[in-house]
Formats: structure tokens, C-alpha cells, sequence
């Protein structure tokens, strides 16, 4: 009797043991296995943990968890393709980097409104050519005010198209064309010095404005534009709307987004800090990119800026750390797209 | 209903008489004449039982501590794992052992098979009191130095009332309970807390018996289920001056008193203690508890049948239905929202629910007093609660079973794999079969529902229709929630 | 159920059952739903149509990624908010079937639910039909041997 008893109390303690010791084991096994990197929407912790570091040529082994929603892992800058975390899984990843430098790490899944806000920094240390420095953005070099108010009350009658406008392009001075006048002008100012232009003295504003669209068209690529129209739909749809009318399915709660301040350095030029003190007023709705009165008076260098560096008083996430060079001018040149017919004649 | 706890020996002798008394009125003469005379005591039980300790292959199974014991202890360690789980597992619910496990798992299978077939026979593996009974009785099969003021429980806190408010108070917090691993395991290690608490300062097991939700909600339902334990011969124990098995019953219970399986937890401690085996673990049709009249004045158990019905109705429509303006409500705990969802829900409970089916107890009351039609008439509840609690159960269960799967791999949440290559994700298509088996299940409730009205009635239809009429009502509106 | 006349209870129950309901015949139509997913629902949460017709849901999330699919339809899709997605077939299976959320999208995401309803709902027409007489059968049943009871008392006199 006595020995049976023992032997109850026995098979109580190692099956407790068993219960609590297995998942303790397999949780020191796992903390051998690399970093455990846990997503959360912004407002409930973003990152965990925000910051990681790795030597270079060295392998930075993550695993990925989401703690409530779908997240996705991406790295700002590069041509890594994103990775989904899905709540309650563990996706493994493993990254080398070549080159010291400080990498963005960054949720590529809409997530809240504050989605953007999902950011870390990975620190790559070590020796090796460190990435190379980062030119000075064309709006920088520029000097243009990104705060300033823009307006113009010379629009077109219709959507100027660039098939339309193709059939003038033999009038048009060797001046007027180039990369310089589609990176640095307004539309509405270049159609302004056209419009002065004694050649195309005998066009109607409308087909000035068609001719416009075409040197538009001229500077951007097909592939460009689909390129563009896909990082639209991933960033920028769920505010600004499918169809660019400022009209996502986020636009409606933009007073919950926040404006917090997010200091950014922007080579060359002065640290942007506090977007909302900048403008003063908390802006209620998105940028109507379909507003020609707004839009046709803004260079493709005043957007870039806006994209890169974001802010406006509003919860427009800054770009800077996340797009390409060349990522930033796709996503300008299919922003022109609502504006401008920029595709061959229907 | 006749919960019996005994308060002294004195009331033991009272109360065994009472019941030899009953038993001589119920049993029909030629019966009656065959157990006092007859040596083999199994006919003095009603003829539609069917004693399984008296099987050669079960009873070793059922006199010896261990299998019990055993299965005992391995859910001790599954829900020690459960608990550990929900503290430190990913939050996400669907992929926490803690969540699929106890309120997928555990909880579906309680309400499927438990309950249905063996009334309180979840009860008789609990691990819950488990910690309690052995500080209780200083060992865990054998009896050492006792622990605790083995006090007794008061008598104004018996009844099914604590049992109700536990269940009311879970199903405010329900939305989030359900979803939330932290918050399980916390409920959790609340529940064992109480539990050894109480053992510490009561005896026996006060809490399952007056405390635990789950208790009260297979108690009621037990009555409807076909397993009971029983006396075989009671006048056997009236020549039996030292009552063992009342002596044995972690649960206080007398079994010759016993007329319904509410309390019993099938411990079966009364089987292993009766020096003349006259104690049987019997099959018996479904509901044998409750197709009779009563003269009860007791309203417990008929608020806590209530309760089982709103809280199936309130729970089929924030979880099943297209709501989610109340699943939001109900799961934003401290907001205005959830305030109104809380005073609804006590509402529909406490006020609604009961005020209807008072009105079916005073047309149906046939000269008896409002109360006591009230308590008679509230058994007619039971097997409807019972089947729209299993219907509500297979409306979420069935479709997210795949989840259990999910979790047998990688219970933590951690990216184990446990299952190894042969796993693949599963999700269920149940939709063929799903409304079908809970309408089916739904009608089957109704029927013997208003049978046991009727039963209850006298089989006066003019007193049992309006109950009927009050089940049909709650009926009609589950199939609107669950497959309309 | 001891009862004289169960034969015409069965009956009639067996007509509740199976008895063809008249059917309203419409020419199948082309159905466009947007249905807006938020934590935790479908606006509009009930879709309808007619047996036949050609259905496009366009899903749009409006806070995180939701998934859509129909019971007994074999279809799934999932939107990310500023990115809807779209399913189209043929209403050809009549009852109501339950829409779920297939993206774990917060805690009640297991109870993320819509409707879509093809035709009638004669589940629910004939259930309840049923219902109204199981309650009349089951308060003007006789006392009897009733239930389990006989089948073991039978078992037991084999034994």
C-alpha cells in the first residue's frame, strides 16, 4: 500500500514535469536558432525588438511571428522580396548582408492605419565599403519648400491625353523637351511657356494641354508605370484610394492616424522633424490625386519630396529609407497617370 | 431539485427512512414484494436499468483506483500544459494549444459526449479538485494526515445560485475567454486556485459541488443523462447501521437518498465501499431523472436551466451570427458597448427569459402555486438546453476542428512539428451536414422537451402547453440563429 | 411514443420534410456585391440571390487583410486594404451558407461571419415546420415505455 502510493505521487510529478519541462526545452533549443522577431499592429508595439544588429558576410537568422494580424518582412532599399509572417507561425529567414550600414526593416501588409509606423532598424557592423552614400534628393538641390501651398486655377477642359497631343509634337522647340522639363517643371507652368511659344500660337489651350501629356509620356516607360501602379496599390491605395480620389478605405479615419514627429535625415538637406509642427493644421483628408487644380501645379521633384519625406501634418508615412531611387520615380510617373492619359489612342 | 447533503447522522436515518418510504410508493406491489423477500437484490432496481459493475470485463475497471486515477492525472498534466501554454504561447488564439484544446476540444467533446452519455462523468476525471482531495485526505490513494478546516459549507450558499452567477460572469467575459490564451490560462489557474482553496477550508468538495460553472451546467444535464449511480436494494442499507459509501462520498452524498444524478460526480468511491456490493452503476433510459411531477419549491435549478438557455441564445447570436457590431460589443470589455451587451445579456437571463416562462408556469399552473409550477415545470428545459448547447457547439466547433490539428504540431505556437512531414494544414468543408445535424438536433431537444412538459404536467396537456408553446418559441428562434 | 396514431404523426412529419415547396422562378441575373471586411464583419453581412444567377463579390478590407470563403461553395480570396479582390460563380447550390474570414485577423476571427442566401432557406422552413409538431407531439404524447427503455430492457432479459 504504502509503495503504491509512492508510486501515484511518482507518476503525478513526472507527468507535471514532462507537461512543464517540454516546452521549456524546446524553447532553449529554439533561442539557439536565431532571433525571434515578433510583429504587432503600430499601436500595440510595432517590432519586438526594434533594433538588431549582424557583422557583414555573417548570417542574421530571423524568425518571423505575428502576435495578432498579417505582417510581411521586407528590407527598404533592396530587391528582397517581402516575406509573410502569419499570426501564430514562425516563417524562418535567414539574411547576409555585404555591406555595413544601417538597413530599414519594415511591414509591407496594411496593417492599421498607422501601418507605416512598423519599422526597425537592422545595423550591419564590420568592415567593407559601406553602402554608397546617398546622393542628395533632386528636391533638395532644388531648394523647394515642401510646405509651401500650391494652386493653380489654369486647368484643362478634359484629361489631357498624349495620343492626342502627339500630332503637335513637330512645333515643339528642342528646349521644351527633355528629362530636365519633366523632373523640375509643373505641368501647369510648362504649359504656361508653351502656351507663349509663337509656334503653337494657333493651338487651343486644350491641345497644349495634349501636348503636355505627351512630353509627360515621353519621359516614362510602360514598365515604369506598371512598376509604379503596383507599389500605388501596395502603399498608397489604402488612403489615397484605388482610383487616386484621396478616397481609400483608410481616408475616413485619418484623424486616428498619427502625426507623431519621425526625425529623418535627408542627405543634403536640413533634418526634417515634426510634420505636424510644420504645417500647423492636422490635414482631414488625403491628397486627391485626380484634383488637376492641385496636381498640375506640382513638379514631379516637389512629389518626390513629398513621397520621401512624407509628413504634411498628416500621417503620410516618409519613404525615404523604404523606396528605390528608382522605385520613388515610377511610383511619380504613374501618380501622373490621373492627370494625364499617358497611354497609346484608344 | 433534491440535492442531499447531509448534515448530521441523525438526518442520514431521516432521510433514509424518507426514501424507503418513496421507494415503497413508487415500486409497484409485486416488485415490492420480490425486494424484501428476494436474496438476489438487483430486481428491487427498476426494470429498464441496466447495472454495468455487474460486467465481468468493466468492474475490475471500475472497483480499482487506478484507471481513474490515471486518466486523472494525464488531464492534471494537460491542462498544467494548457495553462503554460496560454501564459507563455503565441497570443494568437487559433494557433494556442491553450484556446483549441479547452474551448475547441475539451469543451465540445464535454458537451458532446460527456455530458450527453455520462451526465457528471467529466467529473469523475477532473483534475481541477485533484491538488484539493489530496491535501484533503493527506494522499492521493491512500488516507495520511488531513490537511484544512474541513468545515461545513453554509447553508444559504447551497443550491445551483453560486453555480448560475459563474456561468453568468463567464459568459460576459465570453468573447474574450474564448480568444484570448493569457485570459484562459488565467481562468484556469483561477479555477484550480478556488478549488484547492476551498478544500482547504471546506469539506469535501465544496467547490465542485456549489462553486464550479462547469458542475452546474453537467449537474442539470446529468439529470437527463442514461448513467446513474444507485442503491440496488435499499433495504439492504436500512439493516446497514455504519453508511461507508456516505462515509466514502467526496461529494457528502447519501446514496440511498439519491433521486436524481445532479450532485454525483461517479466517483464511484460509494462502489468501493459498500461491504454488501449493493451499489450499481446503472444505464437507464434518457432523462429518467426528470419526467415526473415535482413538488419542489427550490428555484435554482430552475434559473440555472433558464440561464443555459439565454446564455445558448445569447452566445449562438454573437458568435454564429452576421453581427459584428455585437461580437465588437461583446469583446471590448469596459466600453460603453459592452455595458450595453452585459446589461442585455443579464437582462435576457435574469429578467426576459424567466419572466416569459413564469408566464407559461401561471397559465399552465392548474391550481398549484406560481412557484412551485414554476420549479416543476422548469425540468421540461433540460433537454432542450442541452440539445441547443450541442447544436450551438457543432455550429463553431465542426468548421474550425482543423485547428486541433494545427495544434497537436505546434501546440505553442513556437513553428514546432511535432507531426513532422505527414502535416498539412485542414479546414474542414462542413456544410453539408452541419445545419442539418443542428436543426436535427434542435427538434430532437424540443420533442422530448415538451414530452417531459407533459410528463411534468400530470399529462394534463391543458397545464404542460404552455410550457411547450415557451420551448417552441426558444426552439424557433435557435434555427433562425444557427442555420437561418 | 406509445401512441395509436404515431403512423400519421410520421406522416405528416415526412411531408414537412420532403413535400416540394412551390419555387419562385426567376431568370437568372447578374449580382454585383462589394462587401466591406472590418474586425469582425462583412458589410453587407447577408447577401442574397436567386438559384442561377452570376454573383461577383468584390471583397475590400477596410483595417487589416480579410479572407472571404462560402461554405459549400469551394471558393477563397483575401483583400488587403487599398487592394480588393474579386470572386465570381454561379449561385447554383440553394440554402444559406455561412461566409468566413480565412485570414486570422484578430481575436474573434474564428467568428467572423456573413451570409449568403441562394433561394429559399427551406432548411429553415421545414425545420420549423417540424418544430411546431415535435412541440404537439411531444405534449400530446401518452406515457409509455419510453425512450432507451425497452431496447434494454430487451438487451437484459437476453443476457
Amino acid at each position: 500500500m504504502k509503495h503504491k502510493e509512492w508510486m501515484a505521487r511518482l507518476f503525478v510529478l513526472s507527468l507535471l514535469a514532462l507537461a512543464l519541462g517540454a516546452p521549456l526545452i524546446g524553447w532553449r533549443q529554439q533561442a539557439q536558432n536565431g532571433v525571434l522577431l515578433r510583429g504587432r499592429m503600430a499601436e500595440t508595439g510595432g517590432w519586438t525588438p526594434e533594433n538588431l544588429s549582424v557583422a557583414v558576410g555573417e548570417t542574421l537568422y530571423l524568425r518571423l511571428t505575428s502576435d495578432d494580424v498579417l505582417h510581411s518582412f521586407a528590407i527598404g532599399r533592396s530587391d528582397m522580396p517581402p516575406v509573410d509572417i502569419l499570426p501564430g507561425e514562425i516563417t524562418e529567414l535567414n539574411l547576409v548582408f555585404d555591406q555595413p550600414g544601417k538597413y530599414t526593416f519594415y511591414c509591407t501588409r496594411w496593417c492599421s492605419i498607422n501601418h507605416w509606423r512598423m519599422r526597425g532598424v537592422i545595423e550591419v557592423v564590420g568592415a567593407g565599403q559601406p553602402g554608397a552614400a546617398l546622393e542628395s534628393p533632386l528636391y533638395v538641390r532644388l531648394g523647394i519648400d515642401l510646405d509651401s501651398t500650391v494652386h493653380t486655377a489654369l486647368t484643362p477642359e478634359e484629361k489631357p491625353a498624349a495620343w492626342r497631343g502627339q500630332e503637335y509634337t513637330r512645333l515643339l522647340p528642342a528646349a521644351a523637351l527633355g528629362s530636365e522639363v519633366y523632373l523640375t517643371q509643373a505641368p501647369v507652368d510648362y504649359w504656361q511657356a508653351l502656351r507663349s511659344t509663337t509656334a503653337l500660337a494657333h493651338l487651343t489651350d486644350q491641345q497644349v494641354w495634349d501636348l503636355a501629356a505627351w512630353v509627360w509620356a515621353s519621359n516614362t516607360a510602360p514598365q515604369e508605370l506598371e512598376e509604379g501602379q503596383q507599389l500605388y496599390a501596395v502603399n498608397c491605395a489604402a488612403c489615397h484610394g484605388e482610383s487616386g480620389g484621396g478616397d481609400g478605405v483608410f481616408a475616413a479615419q485619418l484623424d486616428q492616424a498619427d502625426p507623431g514627429e519621425h526625425t529623418m535625415t535627408i542627405p543634403g538637406g536640413a533634418p526634417d522633424a515634426m510634420p505636424s509642427a510644420i504645417s500647423g493644421v492636422r490635414t482631414t483628408r488625403p491628397t486627391d490625386f485626380t484634383n488637376p487644380a492641385y496636381m498640375l501645379a506640382l513638379s514631379s521633384a516637389r512629389l518626390q519630396g513629398k513621397i520621401l519625406r512624407g509628413g504634411m501634418g498628416t500621417g503620410m508615412p516618409y519613404w525615404g529609407p523604404i523606396f528605390t531611387e528608382s522605385q520613388t520615380w515610377a511610383l511619380i510617373a504613374y501618380l501622373w497617370t490621373f492627370q494625364f492619359d499617358l497611354g497609346e489612342k484608344p | 431539485m433534491n440535492q442531499v447533503n447531509l448534515e448530521g447522522i441523525t438526518e442520514i436515518a431521516r432521510q433514509s427512512q424518507q426514501a424507503l418510504v418513496e421507494h415503497r410508493q413508487a415500486v409497484p406491489a409485486p416488485a415490492m414484494a420480490q425486494s424484501r423477500f428476494a436474496g438476489n437484490s438487483t430486481q428491487a432496481s427498476p426494470a429498464n436499468r441496466f447495472n454495468l459493475a455487474r460486467q465481468a470485463w468493466l468492474r475490475p475497471l471500475l472497483i480499482s483506483r487506478w484507471p481513474q486515477f490515471l486518466a486523472r492525472a494525464l488531464a492534471l498534466a494537460g491542462f498544467a500544459f494548457a495553462i503554460l501554454a496560454g501564459l507563455f504561447g503565441s497570443p494568437v488564439g487559433s494557433h494556442n494549444f491553450a484556446i483549441v484544446f479547452v474551448w475547441i476540444a475539451w469543451w465540445s467533446v464535454f458537451k458532446l459526449a460527456f455530458i450527453p452519455l455520462g451526465g457528471r462523468s467529466w467529473c469523475s476525471v477532473c483534475p481541477i479538485p485533484m491538488p484539493g482531495d489530496w491535501l484533503q485526505q493527506g494522499g492521493i490513494l491512500q488516507k495520511g494526515r488531513r490537511l484544512g478546516l474541513n468545515l461545513r459549507w453554509p447553508k444559504r450558499l447551497k443550491g445551483y445560485w453560486l453555480q448560475t452567477g459563474a456561468f453568468l460572469l463567464i459568459g460576459l467575459f465570453s468573447a474574450l475567454t474564448l480568444t484570448d490564451p493569457r485570459l484562459t490560462a488565467w481562468v484556469f489557474i483561477g479555477l484550480f486556485g478556488l478549488a484547492i482553496g476551498l478544500s482547504l477550508v471546506f469539506e469535501r468538495r465544496a467547490f465542485c459541488s456549489y462553486l464550479c460553472p462547469i458542475g452546474g451546467f453537467s449537474g442539470i444535464y446529468a439529470q437527463a443523462a442514461p448513467l446513474e449511480v444507485r442503491v440496488i436494494d435499499r433495504s439492504v442499507c436500512a439493516q446497514h447501521s455504519q453508511k461507508t459509501c456516505y462515509q466514502a462520498c467526496p461529494w457528502g452524498l447519501y446514496p440511498v437518498a439519491l433521486r436524481d444524478s445532479a450532485a454525483c460526480g461517479l466517483c464511484m468511491e460509494c462502489l468501493r465501499a459498500c461491504p454488501e456490493d449493493n451499489l450499481a452503476l446503472n444505464l437507464r433510459p434518457f432523462g429518467a431523472d426528470i419526467a415526473r411531477p415535482r413538488t419542489t419549491q427550490r428555484l435554482d435549478e430552475a434559473f440555472l436551466a433558464l440561464t443555459m438557455l439565454g446564455s445558448a441564445l445569447s452566445f449562438a447570436a454573437v458568435f454564429s451570427g452576421p453581427w459584428g457590431w455585437l461580437k465588437l460589443a461583446a469583446f471590448q470589455i469596459g466600453s460603453l458597448e459592452w455595458v450595453g451587451y452585459a446589461a442585455a445579456f443579464l437582462a435576457l437571463n435574469l429578467l426576459i427569459l424567466p419572466g416569459a416562462f413564469a408566464l407559461a408556469a401561471w397559465f399552465g399552473r392548474g391550481g398549484a402555486p406560481l412557484r412551485s409550477a414554476f420549479a416543476n415545470q422548469a425540468q421540461a428545459l433540460l433537454p432542450l438546453g442541452l440539445m441547443a448547447w450541442i447544436a450551438f457547439t457543432i455550429s463553431f466547433a465542426l468548421p474550425k476542428a482543423g485547428y486541433i490539428l494545427g495544434v497537436m504540431n505546434d501546440p505553442m505556437g513556437w513553428g514546432w512539428n511535432l507531426l513532422g512531414a505527414g502535416y498539412a494544414p485542414w479546414s474542414p468543408d462542413v456544410s453539408d451536414f452541419s445545419p442539418l445535424l443542428q436543426a436535427g438536433l434542435l427538434l430532437i431537444g424540443l420533442f422530448w422537451s415538451a414530452q417531459t412538459a407533459q410528463r411534468a404536467a400530470g399529462n394534463d396537456l391543458r397545464r404542460s402547453a404552455p410550457v411547450a408553446v415557451f420551448c417552441l418559441a426558444f426552439t424557433l428562434a435557435m434555427l433562425a440563429l444557427l442555420v437561418g | 411514443m406509445k401512441n395509436r396514431y404515431w403512423i400519421v404523426w410520421m406522416a405528416v412529419a415526412l411531408l414537412v420534410m420532403f413535400a416540394p415547396l412551390p419555387t419562385r422562378a426567376a431568370p437568372p441575373q447578374e449580382r454585383f456585391y462589394r462587401v466591406e471586411a472590418s474586425q469582425f464583419e462583412y458589410r453587407p453581412a447577408i447577401l442574397k440571390a436567386n438559384p442561377g444567377d452570376r454573383v461577383t463579390i468584390e471583397l475590400a478590407a477596410l483595417d487589416v487583410v480579410h479572407g472571404l470563403a462560402i461554405d459549400g461553395y469551394n471558393l477563397e480570396t483575401t483583400a488587403e486594404p487599398g487592394q480588393p479582390a474579386r470572386l465570381t460563380f454561379t449561385a447554383d447550390r440553394s440554402g444559406a451558407f455561412r461566409l468566413r474570414c480565412t485570414m486570422t485577423c484578430g481575436n474573434l476571427h474564428p467568428f467572423m461571419i456573413g451570409k449568403l442566401n441562394v433561394g429559399d432557406n427551406q432548411l429553415l422552413w421545414r425545420a420549423s415546420g417540424l418544430a411546431f409538431l415535435a412541440a404537439l407531439a411531444g405534449a400530446a404524447s401518452r406515457p409509455g415505455r419510453e425512450g432507451l427503455a425497452s431496447i434494454l430492457q430487451a438487451w437484459r432479459r437476453q443476457r
